[in-house]
């Protein structure tokens, strides 16, 4: 009884008999989706990656051709001879393997120049700036959020998905409870026989005037109703496939589109303001970047094996790049304007964006911005997610990248 | 069917007759609605139980009924002062036992691996190893007293961890834990960078310390402390070449929030610290790295110093209405208005940044005790922990389960906030994920788990224990340390990376390390709770399963569960147990009435404060 609620729950309630239920549900969900949304054959996915404590994306793609870089960054700048280069001007760190093989395979579009007018440099105030896609002011409900709203205002049971200890501004959502986990095998209430019928029973949520309890009362239904699904879906998966140091909860992801998991948005990260390098940059760095590049190559690898590459799409950003000098601890300090990454089997590989200045720098000695970036959330919202009217979510037109082959 | 239908029917009938004398017990009392924002203190004739068992909650972590009743036959300024000014208060507690496990050379530690061997290579010796002349390896001893020492720390960190969790559970000082826990959310410093207990360690007696005395003290005291240097990367920032993370984090993090300053201000604020560092575990100013020129910072114009600079930001208003806003939101209710934040700053100030004058006028106030603070607060893992400790009974913290691996798992392990900004606080605690955690963990504190494996002696990276098992099983290094290879996609660069070098090999440094740390760090004690649930039922001469309910509800949650709830539980006692009587089950009843705590322990409910 309570087995067959919750696989209806994952299914949009597209209503299954009692038998036969666990290997049939993922094919059914993706047809039963498929019939729900905009007529294509299987609704798309965006996977969003926050690289958090802003990534140097000055040596990331490294501008080796360039001698302004080198004269910022005389010690710690990446040798022409050591970069991946991916043409005269430009080339990958060395760590970058993974990510050399997508872009070779012309899977990974490079956004240059993202930013904001007056941009913070605190960690906290630049995330929640492109967590809610408003900058300068900030807004009650994550980008993520909203396009779940908009796309989905019937809010369906796991449309959204965060995988995190905690759950992030980007997904906060006006009418979505979003799916948050860490590990799946400890996603579940862990019962003895006696007390399964006990809780077994669905929480309340009558008039409850205390607002942390009603709350409580929310997230307890969220919980009891996707805790059977992500558990089953991640003890299926099996993968043959090298994520490497720090997956990032790609695999997870995984798990849940190969299970058919009714989820639209998934949103993950590298967590604990990682790529915060005031100090001795080169190596860490180097090593970030590898475990971050490894991750999302092994991830459209394992879509390929599960053979739904065709229908995810990878957005990879940070809160802001480093200051264009180097400091003299070997590393650098807050920044501004830094790439962005899209990455997927449908993606037209490449450069996008006007490549941002390294000699007229603002006056803190930073790039400034030639994208806005929430032009590159319009392109996932619109040119990915098909949800044409991006404005309604971001506040205001963007103009949109025609990045999807 | 007919079977349940039939307990269902007693215990309908057992619910009529009980409910006259159970339902007292219930009603979880705050003031009137009006009292919410009036920072009046209340007075002798509005206290009772349920205000002092709320008290207790927030400036401690809960308590048995019979600590409720001692602080609600005081006044409630007495009971105020007695939680905040604890030190009149004798409380005998045991400092912390080293492992001994921090030899000379350690400092100062490198900061990675390829430094060690960067050094080891150019001068013959690191971490007090040399390097060794001829043969296999010779980088090898030095890279396994890296790992040595990461391992170390970590371990013991796990023990300094276990020994402020069995203060907050022992202690008659609450407030000062409480506190304590506060700060460390506030100056948040990771051990993963810092990788020096030791460092930790003193930082935690720095909250003890400075915790509600006066914040000027505090401040000071953080900014010079060589974990918060580490961790910030003061050490780095010198004269003519400032770095600004820093006097960044002390504004925005720590004093003022952000925007209430500029970027220029930043800029000047990191040359006034400068040549601010530590050696080992002492703080120095390094003269000839310190700036000592002219700076404008905040408007004032001088050749200021670190010292200077904090007296500024204290000056200005914005410090203390920050800082006692974030107070308030950490003992009362998350949101406040810019009015309150205001007047709650003034009282800051005019106290001239005694915190106890603000926690006081805080704790006596009736919006402390209106409806929108009581009963509103979503606890912290570790509230949630200590405060089931203490309800139990408990003298400290059991072994089993962990403490460190199961606050972490529900996001507050201790030494080790998420990141400089410490943790969110209020909803951030829950989601569906973490919501199932924390019954599962009452579960493991209930029922001890008979497989348990205690991580600090047992390596829980298959990786190293891989790497174990074929160096004992005679195969050189090289093969021992050889990944196995993954079939599709290959093996990911970063595994490829780690056995290229032929003068060391990392993954047997990793395994070496952990081993000689294992040998060196004390362990961490590993009893499981002694939880007497009988006892607590037969002392108070119940007789009914009815009588049982409400009392566990009154004695462990601060907001009842709805009543259907309420009669589910007696149902599942009556069926455990075969009777409503509990006269009769004596003997037998423990596992039950544990079934029955877990139960209650996992409502949403129980996770309010």
């Amino acid at each position: 009884m309570k087995r067959r609620d919750l696989l209806q729950a994952g299914l949009y309630g597209v209503a299954i008999g009692a038998t036969g239920l666990t290997r049939v549900p993922a094919l059914l969900a993706r047809t039963g989706q498929a019939l729900a949304t905009q007529g294509s054959a299987v609704p798309r996915i965006l996977v969003v990656v926050e690289l958090s404590g802003g990534n140097d994306g000055l040596n990331t793609v490294v501008p080796y051709g360039d001698d302004a870089y080198y004269r910022h960054r005389p010690k710690i700048g990446i040798r022409a001879a050591s970069v991946r280069k991916i043409d005269s001007h430009f080339g990958f760190n060395p760590g970058m393997t993974g990510f050399e093989r997508i872009y070779k395979d012309g899977k990974l579009a490079i956004v240059h120049g993202c930013g904001y007018p007056n941009p913070s440099f605190s960690h906290f105030t630049s995330m929640a700036y492109w967590h809610t896609a408003a900058p300068n002011r900030g807004d009650e409900f994550g980008w993520v959020g909203r396009t779940a709203d908009a796309i989905a205002p019937q809010a369906p049971t796991n449309f959204l998905v965060n995988v995190d200890a905690r759950q992030s501004l980007a997904v906060r959502s006006r009418v979505h409870t979003p799916l948050v986990f860490d590990d799946p095998n400890k996603f579940s209430r862990e019962s003895f026989y006696q007390e399964r019928e006990f809780f077994a029973q669905t929480p309340d949520t009558g008039n409850v005037e205390n607002p942390s309890r009603r709350f409580l009362l929310d997230v307890a239904r969220s919980a009891k109703s996707a805790s059977a699904l992500v558990k089953e879906a991640w003890a299926k998966y099996k993968s043959p496939v090298d994520y490497g140091i720090n997956p990032m909860d790609l695999p997870k992801v995984a798990a849940l589109i190969d299970a058919g998991m009714p989820t639209r948005l998934y949103y993950v990260s590298y967590r604990n303001n990682a790529f915060d390098t005031h100090v001795y940059q080169s190596d860490l760095h180097q090593r970030l970047l590898t475990y971050a590049s490894d991750a999302v190559s092994a991830f459209m690898v394992d879509l390929e094996r599960i053979g739904r590459a065709n229908d995810v799409a990878v957005m990879i950003f940070s809160e802001f790049g480093r200051r264009v000098p180097e400091n003299t601890s070997l590393g650098t300090d807050h920044g501004a304007a830094n790439l962005m990454f899209v990455a997927g089997k449908k993606v037209k590989g490449g450069h996008f964006g006007k490549i941002p200045s390294l000699t007229q720098l603002d006056e803190g000695d930073n790039l400034v911005h030639t994208t806005d970036f929430r032009r590159v959330y319009a392109t996932m919202i619109s040119g990915w997610l098909g949800f044409q009217n991006s404005a309604a979510v971001l506040n205001g037109n963007f103009e949109v990248f025609d990045m999807f082959a | 069917m007919l079977r349940r239908l039939k307990w269902l029917a007693l215990t309908t009938a057992t619910v009529t007759i009980m409910a006259a004398y159970s339902a007292p017990a219930f009603a979880q009392k705050s003031g009137p609605v009006q009292w919410q924002n009036d920072l009046s203190p209340i007075t002798a004739s509005d206290w009772n139980y349920d205000f002092a068992a709320h008290l207790l909650e927030r400036a401690g972590f809960g308590g048995t009924p019979e600590e409720i009743q001692a602080l609600s036959r005081l006044t409630p300024a007495q009971a105020v002062r007695q939680l905040v000014n604890f030190r009149s208060i004798e409380n005998p507690l045991p400092p912390f036992e080293h492992s001994g496990v921090h030899d000379p050379g350690l400092e100062p530690f490198p900061e990675s691996r390829p430094a060690v061997t960067k050094m080891a290579k150019e001068k013959g010796e690191a971490l007090g190893i040399k390097v060794k002349p001829d043969g296999d390896r010779p980088l090898q001893p030095v890279v396994n007293k890296f790992f040595y020492w990461l391992r170390a720390s970590v371990l013991e960190t796990q023990r300094v961890s276990y020994w402020w969790a069995n203060r907050m559970v022992a202690t008659r000082h609450p407030l000062e834990e409480k506190m304590a826990l506060f700060w460390h959310g506030h100056f948040a410093v990771n051990e993963s960078k810092v990788r020096d207990y030791r460092k930790m360690l003193g930082q935690l007696e720095v909250f003890h310390k400075h915790g509600s005395g006066s914040f000027r003290d505090l401040l000071i005291a953080e900014a010079q402390h060589p974990a918060m240097l580490s961790f910030l990367d003061a050490g780095v920032n010198v004269k003519g070449a400032p770095n600004e993370n820093f006097a960044r984090e002390i504004m925005e993090l720590f004093s003022m929030g952000v925007g209430n300053y500029t970027e220029k201000d930043i800029r000047e604020a990191a040359r006034a610290f400068t040549g601010w560092n530590y050696v080992d575990l002492k703080f120095v100013v390094n003269k000839d790295q310190h700036d000592d020129g002219q700076k404008t910072f905040l408007g004032k114009t001088g050749n200021f110093d670190g010292v200077d600079v904090i007296d500024i930001i204290l000056q200005q208003p914005v410090t203390a209405r920050f800082l006692a806003g974030k107070i308030y939101r950490y003992f009362v209710r998350q949101d406040l208005s810019a009015d309150q934040q205001e007047k709650l700053g003034a009282v800051l100030r005019n106290a001239n940044y005694n915190l106890a004058a603000l926690l006081e006028t805080i704790f006596l106030s009736r919006d402390f005790y209106s409806p929108a603070s009581v009963g509103t607060q979503i606890k912290s893992p570790v509230q949630l922990a200590i405060s089931t400790f203490r309800k139990l009974g408990l003298k400290e913290a059991p072994g089993v389960p962990d403490f460190n691996i199961a606050t972490g798992t529900l996001g507050q392990r201790l030494f080790s906030p998420p990141t400089v900004a410490g943790w969110a606080e209020g909803r951030s605690w829950i989601t569906p994920g973490l919501l199932l955690e924390r019954g599962n963990f009452i579960r493991d504190i209930l029922f001890p788990d008979i497989n348990f494996v205690p991580p600090d002696r047992a390596n829980p990276s298959a990786d190293i224990r891989i790497v174990a098992d074929k160096i004992a099983a005679g195969l050189d290094i090289s093969t021992a340390t050889m990944p196995d290879r993954g079939s599709e996609g290959g093996l990911a660069e970063a595994n490829m990376l780690a056995d290229r070098d032929e003068d060391f090999n990392t993954r047997y440094g990793s395994f070496r390390g952990w081993q000689m740390a294992i040998e060196r760090v004390k362990p961490i004690p590993r009893h499981a709770a002694s939880i007497n649930l009988t006892r607590i039922v037969v002392d108070a001469g119940f007789k009914t399963t009815t009588q049982v309910v409400d009392h566990f509800i009154y004695r462990f949650m601060r907001v009842p569960p709805p009543g259907e709830k309420r009669q589910a539980l007696i149902a599942f006692l009556d069926r455990e147990l075969g009777t409503n009587d509990v006269t009769v089950a004596r003997t037998y009843m423990e596992d039950s009435l544990r079934l029955l705590l877990h139960l209650i322990m996992s409502e949403p409910e129980y996770q309010l404060s």
